[in-house]
């Protein structure tokens, strides 16, 4: 501020002025010392004074010479012999003026550097309090928009200006408003529509900043990455010092360290809070599936009890029979359900290992076996060992469930068949699953994945099942990459369904 | 020996579960002792002649983990874990822990009566120590003295490697062995985990002695736990 008053016209007038004044009104009071007949010396030492008042008053060294060599010759002009001339009869005042102007200049450069060191001091001590202040507070601050605030208080305060912060956001995108400071009780938020233009031109600085049209814009560097801007409106940045320079950089360093820190412990909370969150999930899970096979194990051991009790031809074991397998299929929707929730959860972290395909579907077909033993399961694959990376539960289910689809849909004689081969592009393994029941009706295709999506041209039984199983299939298979399908076979009746996965680990492994 | 002169005790907590095993164990002729808490199966087993233990895992006092580690102290009667958990961790925890068998609920009494002849045999063998003369399953008979292996009365020519890990299944017949346990008993401590080597030694000697590699008649897959050598 003081640089920019020392060239105004409007200062230069005032310190003339001041100058003028003092200068003459030591010269009166001199008149009055030399009517009353005071010594002159306390003439000389009233001019000293002067002299001193200006160096304080104004600001400049240049000043305080000027006005002492002034002095010195106003002396010699007023109270020398003979008056009102520059000459002088008494060559021993050449000593006087001498001295006068060493003394006038020694005090007028001290006082105008003492003047200059308090000021120093001064905006030292505003710059410290500016600092302060910002870390303080930035300390305090638990939410971006705190620190934002407080950011662009402290910066409008010490600049004088209408400071604004724009934000990126976690993942890099610049937010669409900033904030801008207005008054001491007032920040607003203002739309801004190009902001990633700009962020794209602060990612190419070089410079310590960026022109707009109404701002400077300071990148506020994080850790790892840009995390946003300061915007100082033009007029103050053009008139910024390089010590206000200086400060503003270190206030923003500040501001980034606490935006860094922000991020870094929303970081850490938000996943304390998902190991938290998936632990319950886990045992929340553990205990329905625990809570669920229990008594149907209970039903099922009970009505098996029943049915050994009696004979084939008791009505009662017809009876038991029918508990049994309605108790056998709650079981498999139990089991479907289960992993249904665990893949709805979006976030299904995949079990992924190398497996060798001939285990998983053995496990598969021995489930099918025992559930349905007057089926048989033509199995065909290649005969090198096939390792595919997969959650092996999760496609034994897939393969259970079409199994058991295939079969509800075919007579016991029927033919069922399961194929594994390489696909030609040796990137997928394909499976496919075939019947020889009656198809699939045009109107079901397209739907036959959707949940709860229930044959409309078949009459619905508990052996048609709510449609789940066919669902999570889809939804196992798309989690590990791999793809569905479902079509009605060429050389017979019947339906085929194709699924295939991936036969190398993939970049993008989770359920988007 | 007939089937009644084994003792079976029965830790379960559920009451129509434990009828049903109950139930079951009778019409085989099995005597049975029933305990609903850990501590009521310790004291059975410390007070009485106990031949096999049914043990669930979730009992109202103690976890059945417990139970195991306990009893593995100072016995090593057949247990097999009855339980509703079906994590593949637990599992192998329990086996590897020292359960000689795992049935998931709900199970049915063909299968759990099956898993306890198994466990009667055993009983029987680890009475002979028979582990020095000829094994058969089926078609598959392996000469333990001689390191020899027949399939359907033909010598069979397998590597050193699958001969180690046919013979380890035939002393454990019947029985689920944890892959670690496999890895640990073939390749040796430190090996790591290197469970794809298993399963490629797997395969080949698969495809030796079985028709059908997937639908296996003498090795079995607990897919997530082990394999097990059929014992019938």
């Amino acid at each position: 501020m003081s640089e920019k008053k020392k060239f105004s016209v409007k200062g230069i007038v005032q310190r003339v002025i001041l100058t003028v004044l003092l200068l003459s009104g030591a010269s009166a009071i001199g008149y009055f010392f030399g009517w009353t007949g005071f010594p002159e010396t306390n003439i000389v030492i009233t001019y000293l004074l002067a002299v001193h008042m200006i160096a304080w008053l104004t600001d400049g060294f240049l000043w305080g010479i000027f006005s002492s060599i002034i002095a010195t010759f106003l002396f010699n002009y007023f109270f020398t012999e003979p008056y009102l001339t520059f000459s002088v009869n008494d060559p021993s005042y050449i000593i006087t003026f001498v001295i006068m102007t060493i003394v006038a200049l020694i005090t007028s450069t001290i006082a105008s550097h003492a003047k200059k060191s308090a000021v120093d001091a001064r905006q030292k001590e505003a710059e410290t309090k500016a600092v302060y202040n910002l870390t303080n507070h930035l300390t305090d601050a638990d939410n971006m928009q705190d620190i934002v605030g407080f950011a662009i208080g402290e910066i409008s305060e010490y600049l004088g200006c209408q400071a604004a912060c724009l934000c990126f956001q976690e993942n890099g995108t610049p937010e669409d408003f900033f904030m801008q400071h207005r008054s001491d009780h007032k920040q607003i938020r203002r739309e801004i529509e190009d902001a990633k233009e700009i962020k794209h031109r602060m990612e190419q600085l070089r410079t310590g900043y960026e022109i707009g049209s109404e701002f400077y814009d300071w990148p506020i560097y994080g850790y790892e990455k840009m995390l946003g801007m300061v915007r100082i409106p033009i007029k103050t940045a053009q008139t910024m010092s390089t010590a206000q320079t200086r400060l503003l950089r270190s206030m923003i360093e500040s501001v980034a360290l606490a935006m860094d820190r922000l991020r870094a412990s929303e970081l850490h909370n938000r996943s304390r809070e998902e190991t938290v969150q998936e632990r319950y999930r886990a045992n929340l899970l553990r205990a329905i599936s625990h809570d669920l096979r229990t008594p149907l194990s209970g039903i099922m051991g009970t009505s098996e009890m029943i049915m050994d009790m009696s004979g084939q031809d008791d009505p009662r074991y017809n009876l038991a029979s029918a508990i049994h397998k309605d108790a056998d299929w709650l079981h498999s929707l139990v089991e479907n359900i289960l992993s249904l929730t665990r893949l709805q959860e979006g976030k299904l972290i995949l079990n992924k290992q190398p497996e060798a395909v001939e285990e998983v579907l053995a496990g598969a077909i021995e489930r099918i076996s025992k559930q349905w033993p007057e089926y048989e399961i033509d199995v065909s694959m290649p005969d090198e060992l096939l390792m595919i990376p997969m959650d092996a539960k999760l496609i034994r289910q897939v393969l259970i469930n079409l199994l058991d689809n295939a079969i509800k849909h075919t007579l016991p004689d029927g033919d069922i068949r399961i194929s594994v081969e390489k696909a030609e592009n040796l990137h997928f393994a394909v499976f496919k699953i075939a019947d020889s029941g009656s198809g699939i009706s045009q109107e079901d295709l397209p739907h036959l994945f959707q949940m709860f999506y229930t044959s409309r041209t078949q009459i619905v039984d508990a052996k048609h099942g709510i449609g789940l199983g066919l669902t999570i299939c889809d939804a196992i298979i798309k989690a590990h990459g791999g793809t569905i399908e479902a079509k009605n076979r060429i050389d017979r009746t019947g339906a085929e369904f194709t699924f295939t996965l991936p036969m190398e680990v993939q970049m993008h492994e989770q359920l988007s | 020996m007939s089937n009644y002169h084994k003792n079976i005790l029965v830790v379960e907590d559920d009451p129509q579960i434990k009828n049903f095993i109950c139930y079951s164990l009778k019409q085989a002729e099995f005597r049975y002792i029933t305990a609903h808490t850990a501590q009521d199966a310790l004291s059975h087993l410390i007070s009485e002649q106990i031949d096999i233990m049914l043990l669930d895992l979730g009992l109202p006092d103690f976890d059945g983990m417990d139970v195991i580690k306990k009893v593995r102290e100072w016995s090593d009667l057949p247990i097999i874990v009855v339980s509703a958990r079906d994590q593949d961790s637990e599992k192998a925890a329990a086996l590897d822990l020292g359960a000689d068998d795992y049935l998931t609920k709900p199970f049915s009494a063909t299968e759990l009566m099956a898993r306890i002849r198994v466990a009667v045999r055993h009983l029987h063998m680890h009475g002979k120590e028979n582990q020095q003369g000829a094994l058969t399953v089926g078609g598959l008979t392996i000469e333990m003295d001689k390191h020899l292996v027949y399939l359907d009365n033909k010598e069979l020519h397998v590597t050193p490697m699958e001969y180690s890990l046919l013979s380890l299944l035939f002393k454990n017949i019947g029985k689920v062995l944890t892959t670690s346990a496999i890895l640990k008993e073939i390749w040796g401590v430190g090996y790591g985990n290197d469970t794809q080597a298993l399963r490629a030694l797997m395969a080949g000697l698969r495809r030796k002695i079985e028709k059908n590699p997937a639908k296996p008649r003498y090795i079995i897959t607990e897919i997530g736990v082990g394999y097990r050598l059929v014992d019938e």
